[in-house]
This record gives structure tokens, C-alpha cells and sequence, in this order.
């Protein structure tokens, strides 16, 4: 009996001693309290993996943190045609891939192919669609892989045949699409139209080249669908080859990341450190305890929404830095004149979402919900103040203030002379991440302001995300992050048939002055046009925009130094500089 | 005995057979589309057809059939849905280990405080030791472990700073998950013992070793411990299964990049691969363990015949 005692626990002790290595150092460690996703440029869309990638690889040219100004990356120069049509970039002679290779056009031009493509089901492929071409490659290949699925197709499912179709779309691309590779290191870039914002576009991740040779071994072709599949093997540190000032040396799933400097990086002079690490903490209250006993010199991750948030805001902390997001917080109406069960949708009606906007008092909600306070600005415009250079969005005329009497007057003038009489109506949200204290907060409301009553419906978020997908909701709940610096960025999802659309919200007025801000050349004309667009989709309200986001830093700025926060989290990690002395 | 072990061996993939199908039929049927990700956009409808086809989504027979197909010929679990740049093989190699570490130190945790306080109680009934224990022991069994697991990070790690704050990879970073996941299965064990061994001291063979001069010590752990040890080894199977396939709760409070938060999350994003992949594996440990446990049962007790 006692041997059979000993022997359990003496394995259970040698199999617990046993485990793992000491985690290693890095001369900048900082927290994110997500697992990454993905690596791979043309395929990421979150944030945390953005921040990796940036340091693994580099786009033609950037946007300087400071500054604010686009300066040269990967290309050293660049010239625009007189028409705005034709973009020149002339890469560094002196740019080289971690292996050693020359970074050339090619390079690029693979790496925006490939994100083209629909093949990969990035997020991310509009992006690409302001290049002349994009969009009709794009849509050909979608019908070319539906022709190949289609039962009655004339080719079989075989190898050969989805290598030829594969060969014919590599065709179609170079004859049709305006990427051409003048000479190793020269790239043109030929515009659909011309494109205010297409420097923007080019420091963004999406756009950013990889290493063909290397991604190639691990590309298939799958016979049944016909398409191309990349096997993200080739993101591991054993394969992957970055043009950045870092390689990944290594990555443990939901452990840790390590970076450390890319020898032929071409600016490596510059750099503030030699390797980053990045430690993976997905209960923020832990990542706060680790941060604080010193095991990470930056902590840029803390969701907003949870109460820890409103805790260290409010705590006498000299670490929390705080500032404005390129992000807001708001509720979809649906605009569609049916709801997906056939029953007609007051919501059609704008004056019922005005209304219904007009009702809801958002300052409760961030003093009381959020408790973020002053900090965080209620929204009454889609587009958060402070975050575009030489844009003001239209908030004085916004209906998305509170105003009661207004509210119910409206109501009434839209029929409902008692709110008991607007019935049907939901907020669908998904269950994580705080959205029920706000719902119910925003039912209770519409309650006492208007005596409308609303059902919640939680739900988690995949099936949340089909539901707002398919319209199948009559108010729910939604954030919008903007991408790259310029209106287009949040007014696009308002265009007719925007695959971002969730409203379903559709005005010729909105659509042409979109359109006439595409094609205006003067920026300052073109602004003004955005402007009236986003006053235009205001006064219909088919969003009730709730609060702008922020964005809370956890770092001593007395030891880490280069770490300026913009809304638009533009930051170069390879500049940051950690002084050890003061721990 | 081998006759016990072969007809378990027969029955062991007759029970996963049943497991897969009744979790391959629930992965299915719950709402959501797996390609759909709440944050991203959805691609045209022929390209959703496509990657439904291409991971054989678009038919419930072709998926089970090459599903199966990879993972008995090829060892492949296929690949995670939600997390694209793993392999569900990938993350169950970066899971596993960490998790039976962790368990393991857990059930020693478990066995050590448990049969210690469980044996103290027995001997000494209705002594303030005996309260205090069983005081514990009502402690351990009622808190849940977020509780346990926080107020022990906050005191050791927050405030005393004795511990590391959570994360894996040195033996210290170790003590305080597996205090908090051992803590519940010890209070059962202890109350097991306690009970077992109190019914067992005043049997007539006890009463015997006595007569014969035996030793207080010898009496109890040669003689009654053997008895009153049998609940708890029948408890000890799925209580080492449980340990070691991870707590969601656990991990996520001390940062243990384990499996436990995929038998939660998988389901949530409908990561079908990852479902079957970690539901497969925990299921195959149970059934091990409980193999263990019977053969041990029979080794213990050889009176005990459960072929």
C-alpha cells in the first residue's frame, strides 16, 4: 500500500519537476493578452497580430509616429503621375529579405497577388481594390472557382485541371491588373481611379511583401475546390523570411513570441533594441500582476470594456497613458423595410431611429457602465473627433443626443404617439466583452424615456456574426476600428451593397457624394464632401453612435522611451529604447 | 487479470467509436457557420462553397469519412479553424504536456493532503484536528476554484511575492495552479479515508491485529488503509483524467497555455477539428485511466473480479 502511495506521487512529482525551460530575456517584454491568429501579412486582421507583423516585415513606405508625415520604408522614393494614376516606387538597392535575398518588385507583386486573391479569404482584399484591375480579378476568380464547383462543370475535379485554372488566373493578373515590376527595384503601381489616400494604403500590413521562394513550399492546390492553399507553416520561426528589422526566432502557441534583430535589416543602425518579446497573458488581470512585478516593460492591451480598465483609470498610477481611438462604439438599426421574418420593420422609418437615438443617454453609460468618464467621449458622430488630420466630423448637427422631449415628439410624428405602440423590437449582442451591461442600460432607456420595451437577445458571438450578416436582427450592437488614415475608412460601410453594410442602409445621395469625393482632386474639397456624406448618413441615423473607444498604455515612461500613443496605435517597436537601471 | 485488461482493450474503441459520433453530431448541429469569424468579413458566396468543399464543411459523410481517414492512417487531427496558423496536432502537442504536469502535480497534491487529513480525522474523531480538517476539507469541496486560484495568486504571488505570477515553463510556476486544482479532489479524498477508515477500525479483523500485538502504526497503514483506500482509487480515475485535461478556470487565472480553455472555446467557435481533436483525446486518458484504476482495484483487492 505504501509503495503503491510512494510510487504514484514519486511520478507525479518528476512528471511536475520536469516541465518546460526558464523564459528567456529580451531587451523590450511587453504583454498582449491575445493568442495570435495568424502572421502572414495578406491574411491577418487583428490588431495584436498587426503588431508582430510590423516587426517582421516592411511595407514601401510608413507613417512616422512623431510626425504624422509618410516617409520611405522599402522604398527609398517615390514619384505620383499628374493625373494620380500612376505610382512610382523605387525600392532600397540595399533592402534585403532575413536570408540574405534582395527585396525586389517581384516580391511585392507576388504578396499583393496572393492577397487578391479569393482564395485566401483575407479580410483585407478591398484594400487592394483602388488598383486598376483588383476588383475584376478578384470577381473573375470568384467565377472561375464557381464554375469549377458547379455540378454540371465540364472539367472533372483533377490536379491537372485545377493547375490549368490556376495558370489561367496567373495570366489574367499579369495582363489585367496595374502592378508591374519595371526592373528589380522599381515598382508601378497603376490606379483605378485616383486615390487621395494610396500612400495610406501602402504603409498598411496588408500591402506589405513576402518572401516568394519561401512561401511557395508550403502553397497547394486543392482539386476538389480549385483553389490555392497556403499552409501557414510558412509563418514558424524554422521557415519564415521577413524583410523587417526583426525575425521570429520563437513562437510558442498562447506563450510567447521572440524577436530579435534581422542582421541584413538595411536601417538595423537605428534600431533602439535587439530583441523584443512578447508574452502572451490572456486574462488581463494576470497580465496587470506580471506587468507590475517587472516581467514586462509594456502592457498596450487592456481591454476598455472590462472593469479593470476603469480601475487603473481612476487609480493614481503614474504608468496608464490614455488617449483617443480610431474607433467608435454604436447600435445597428436595421434599415431593411422587412425584418427576416416577413413582419414589417419600423425601423425602415427614420424618424424612429432618430428617435430612438435621441432617447438613449450616453452619458450614463460612460460614467456609469464603462466608467471611463471624462476619458472616454460620448459619440454623437461616426467618426471620432482628433483622429483625422483636417477632418472634423459633423457633430453639432448630429441627432445622436439626448433629448427626450425631442425624442418622443418625433416618435409621435412617425405614428407612435405611445411608445408601447413600437413593439417588436430587440438589441441582439454577443455575450462576451460587456455589451449586456450597456444593453440593458439602453433598454432601460428606451423604457422610461419613451415607454418603448425591447427584448435582449444574447448570443455568442459566431452566431452573432452570422445574424448581423444576414440582417436576422432588428437593433444590435457594433464597434468599427478604422484601418488607415482618411474618412473612407469608416464612410465606406454606409455605401449600397458594402459587404460591411450591416444596416442595410441605403441613400443615392450618400452613394453619389462618396462618389464625387472619390473623383475630386483638391483635398480640402474633398474633405468637405466626405463631411457632408457622414451628415447625410447622420441625419437618417441608421446607426446610433454610443461612445468613442480609447486607448490605455501601461508603461513607465521613465524607463521605456519611444512609445508615443496616437489613435491610430502607429508605433515602431524596433525604436523603442528600455533603460534597465531604474529597476 | 489479463482477461480484465483484454476485454477493456476490446471496449476501448468501441467507447471512442460512441464518443466521436456523439460529438461530430453535436459539432455539427450547433448554429454558426465555422468559416464565419465575428470580426472579419465574409468572402462571396462561391469562395464560402469553396472552403466548405475544401474542408469537406459542405457534407456531414465526407467530412466524417476524411476526418477518420486522417487521424487513424495519418495521425492528422486536421487543421484549427479558429486559430489558422495551427494544426489542431500542433496544438495538442503545445497542451498535452503542460496539462499532465499539471495534473499530476495536482493529484499528488490531492493524494498527499487528502490521505493526511482523511487518515488524522479517522484516528482521532471529534478532535479539534479532526474539525479543522473536515473544516477544510468543507472548504476545499465548496470553493470554486476562480475563487481558490485568485485568492491564492493575490496572496502569494501579489502581495508576498513568493510565487511567480502564472505562466509555465519553471517548477515554481507550478505550486500554486496545482494547490488549486488539487484542492477540491483532496477535500473528497479526505472525507473518503475519514469515512472508510473510521467504518474499517472497528471491524473484527482490526480488532484481531490488535489482539495479535500489531502496532498501532501497522494497523492502520497495513491493514485498514488497504480497505479504505478502495473509494478513493475508484475515484482517483476520473479524478486524474479530470486533472490532467485541464481546467479552463485554472488556466486561464495562472496563464497556463493548456487545453482546458478549448473544450470551452472550440465549442464557441464552432472549431469543429479542434472539438473532435481535444474531445478524441480526452476521452481516450478516461478511458485509460479508468482501465488503470480497475486493474489496480483488482491488484489491490484481489477478492474484486470485474471481468
Amino acid at each position: 500500500m505504501k509503495h503503491f502511495l510512494a510510487s504514484i506521487v514519486a511520478v507525479a512529482l518528476l512528471l511536475a519537476t520536469g516541465c518546460g525551460d526558464a523564459p528567456q530575456e529580451a531587451d523590450f517584454r511587453f504583454i498582449s493578452t491575445s493568442a495570435h491568429h495568424f502572421l502572414d501579412p495578406q491574411k491577418m486582421s487583428w490588431s495584436h497580430d498587426i503588431r508582430v507583423i510590423e516587426c517582421l516585415f516592411e511595407t514601401l513606405v510608413r507613417v512616422n509616429p512623431l510626425s504624422d508625415d509618410i516617409e520611405p520604408a522599402a522604398a527609398e522614393r517615390w514619384s505620383v503621375s499628374d493625373d494620380g494614376l500612376t505610382y512610382t516606387f523605387h525600392l532600397r538597392p540595399n533592402a534585403r529579405w532575413s536570408n540574405g535575398d534582395p527585396v525586389t518588385a517581384n516580391d511585392f507583386i507576388y504578396a499583393w497577388r496572393r492577397g487578391m486573391l479569393p482564395d485566401l479569404a483575407a479580410d483585407y482584399t478591398q484594400l487592394f481594390y483602388v488598383i486598376d484591375g483588383a476588383k475584376a480579378f478578384f470577381d473573375w476568380r470568384v467565377d472561375q472557382l464557381e464554375d469549377y464547383l458547379a455540378p454540371d462543370a465540364a472539367t472533372g475535379h483533377t490536379t491537372t485541371n485545377a493547375h490549368q485554372l490556376w495558370s489561367r488566373a496567373q495570366q489574367r493578373f499579369a495582363e489585367t491588373v496595374g502592378i508591374k515590376a519595371e526592373n528589380d527595384h522599381t515598382l508601378v503601381i497603376r490606379l483605378a481611379r485616383p486615390t487621395a489616400y494610396f500612400l495610406e494604403l501602402c504603409a498598411f500590413a496588408t500591402l506589405m511583401p513576402v518572401h516568394p521562394a519561401s512561401v511557395e513550399q508550403h502553397v497547394t492546390l486543392n482539386e476538389s475546390s480549385g483553389m490555392l492553399v497556403q499552409n501557414p507553416v510558412w509563418t514558424k520561426p524554422e521557415h519564415i523570411v521577413g524583410n523587417g528589422p526583426y525575425t521570429l526566432t520563437t513562437w510558442e502557441f498562447k506563450r510567447r513570441l521572440l524577436l530579435t534583430a534581422n542582421p541584413h535589416y538595411w536601417d538595423r543602425a537605428s534600431m533602439g533594441n535587439e530583441s523584443i518579446m512578447e508574452l502572451i497573458v490572456e486574462n488581463p488581470q494576470t497580465a496587470l500582476l506580471k506587468y507590475d512585478q517587472g516581467e514586462a516593460d509594456w502592457l498596450p492591451s487592456i481591454p476598455t470594456a472590462l472593469p479593470i480598465a476603469a480601475d487603473l483609470v481612476a487609480s493614481s498610477r503614474d504608468d496608464i497613458h490614455t488617449g483617443p481611438a480610431a474607433g467608435t462604439y454604436f447600435y445597428n438599426f436595421n434599415c431593411l423595410p422587412k425584418f427576416a421574418d416577413g413582419t414589417p420593420n419600423p425601423l425602415a422609418d427614420s424618424r424612429v431611429r432618430r428617435a430612438l437615438s435621441m432617447a438613449i443617454d450616453r452619458q450614463v453609460i460612460v460614467n456609469k457602465v464603462t466608467r471611463l468618464g471624462d476619458r472616454q467621449p460620448t459619440a454623437s458622430t461616426f467618426i471620432p473627433p482628433d483622429t483625422l488630420p483636417g477632418y472634423s466630423p459633423p457633430a453639432d448637427e448630429s441627432p445622436a443626443r439626448f433629448d427626450p422631449t425631442a425624442a418622443r415628439a418625433l416618435l409621435a410624428t412617425a405614428g407612435y404617439s405611445h411608445g408601447a405602440a413600437l413593439t417588436g423590437l430587440s438589441i441582439l449582442y454577443n455575450t462576451e466583452g460587456g455589451h449586456s451591461a450597456i444593453a440593458q442600460q439602453i433598454k432601460h432607456s428606451w423604457q422610461t424615456h419613451l415607454g418603448v420595451t425591447v427584448q435582449l437577445q444574447a448570443v455568442e458571438s459566431t452566431h452573432f456574426s452570422e445574424r448581423l450578416k444576414n440582417q436576422d436582427y432588428t437593433i444590435c450592437r457594433s464597434s468599427w476600428f478604422g484601418d488607415y488614415r482618411d474618412p473612407t475608412t469608416f464612410l465606406d460601410k454606409f455605401l449600397t451593397g458594402n459587404g460591411n453594410n450591416d444596416c442595410a442602409w441605403s441613400d443615392p445621395d450618400f452613394d453619389r457624394l462618396m462618389a464625387d469625393a472619390a473623383a475630386e482632386r483638391n483635398p480640402a474639397a474633398r474633405l468637405a464632401l466626405l463631411r457632408a456624406a457622414e451628415h447625410l448618413m447622420l441625419q437618417a441615423q441608421p446607426i446610433a453612435p454610443i461612445y468613442h473607444y480609447i486607448n490605455l498604455w501601461v508603461y513607465n515612461p521613465r524607463r521605456v522611451t519611444g512609445l508615443p500613443l496616437n489613435p491610430w496605435k502607429i508605433r515602431r517597436l524596433d525604436r523603442v529604447r528600455v533603460s534597465r537601471s531604474d529597476r | 487479470m489479463p482477461r480484465l485488461i483484454l476485454s477493456r482493450l476490446v471496449q476501448l474503441p468501441l467507447i471512442l467509436g460512441v464518443i466521436f459520433i456523439a460529438t461530430f453530431a453535436l459539432a455539427w448541429i450547433i448554429p454558426g457557420n465555422p468559416l464565419e469569424r465575428p470580426e472579419g468579413q465574409r468572402p462571396p458566396v462561391a469562395v464560402q462553397q469553396a472552403m466548405l468543399r475544401q474542408y469537406n464543411l459542405d457534407d456531414p459523410w465526407r467530412f466524417a469519412a476524411g476526418y477518420l481517414k486522417g487521424v487513424l492512417l495519418e495521425g492528422d487531427f486536421g487543421p484549427s479553424l479558429r486559430y489558422g496558423s495551427q494544426r489542431v496536432n500542433d496544438i495538442l502537442a503545445a497542451g498535452l504536456p503542460v496539462n499532465i504536469q499539471l495534473g499530476a502535480a495536482a493529484l499528488a497534491v490531492a493524494l498527499f493532503v487528502g490521505l493526511g487529513t482523511g487518515v488524522i480525522g479517522a484516528l482521532r474523531p471529534g478532535s479539534a484536528l479532526d474539525l479543522t480538517s473536515l473544516g477544510v476539507a468543507l472548504v476545499g469541496i465548496s470553493l470554486p476554484t476562480f475563487v481558490t486560484g485568485s485568492v491564492l495568486l493575490v496572496v502569494f504571488a501579489g502581495v508576498l511575492r513568493w510565487m511567480p505570477v502564472g505562466g509555465w515553463g519553471t517548477p515554481s510556476q507550478i505550486i500554486l495552479p496545482a494547490i488549486t486544482l488539487g484542492i477540491a479532489p483532496a477535500a473528497y479524498i479526505a472525507r473518503l479515508i475519514r469515512i472508510g477508515l473510521t467504518e474499517v477500525m472497528t471491524s473484527d479483523y482490526i480488532r484481531t491485529a490488535r489482539a495479535k500485538g500489531a502496532s498501532p502504526h501497522r494497523v492502520v497503514f497495513r491493514h485498514a488503509l488497504k480497505v479504505a483506500f478502495l473509494p478513493v482509487l475508484s475515484f482517483l480515475g476520473p479524478a486524474a483524467a479530470a486533472a490532467m485535461t485541464g481546467s479552463f478556470v485554472v488556466e486561464r487565472v495562472f496563464n497556463i497555455p493548456g487545453l482546458g480553455e478549448h473544450f470551452v472555446k472550440a465549442v464557441l467557435n464552432k472549431d469543429q477539428f479542434l472539438i473532435l481533436g481535444v474531445v478524441l483525446v480526452y476521452a481516450s486518458i478516461l478511458v485509460t485511466f479508468n482501465l488503470i484504476v480497475d486493474v489496480a482495484y483488482a491488484w489491490v483487492d484481489p477478492r474484486i473480479e470485474l471481468a
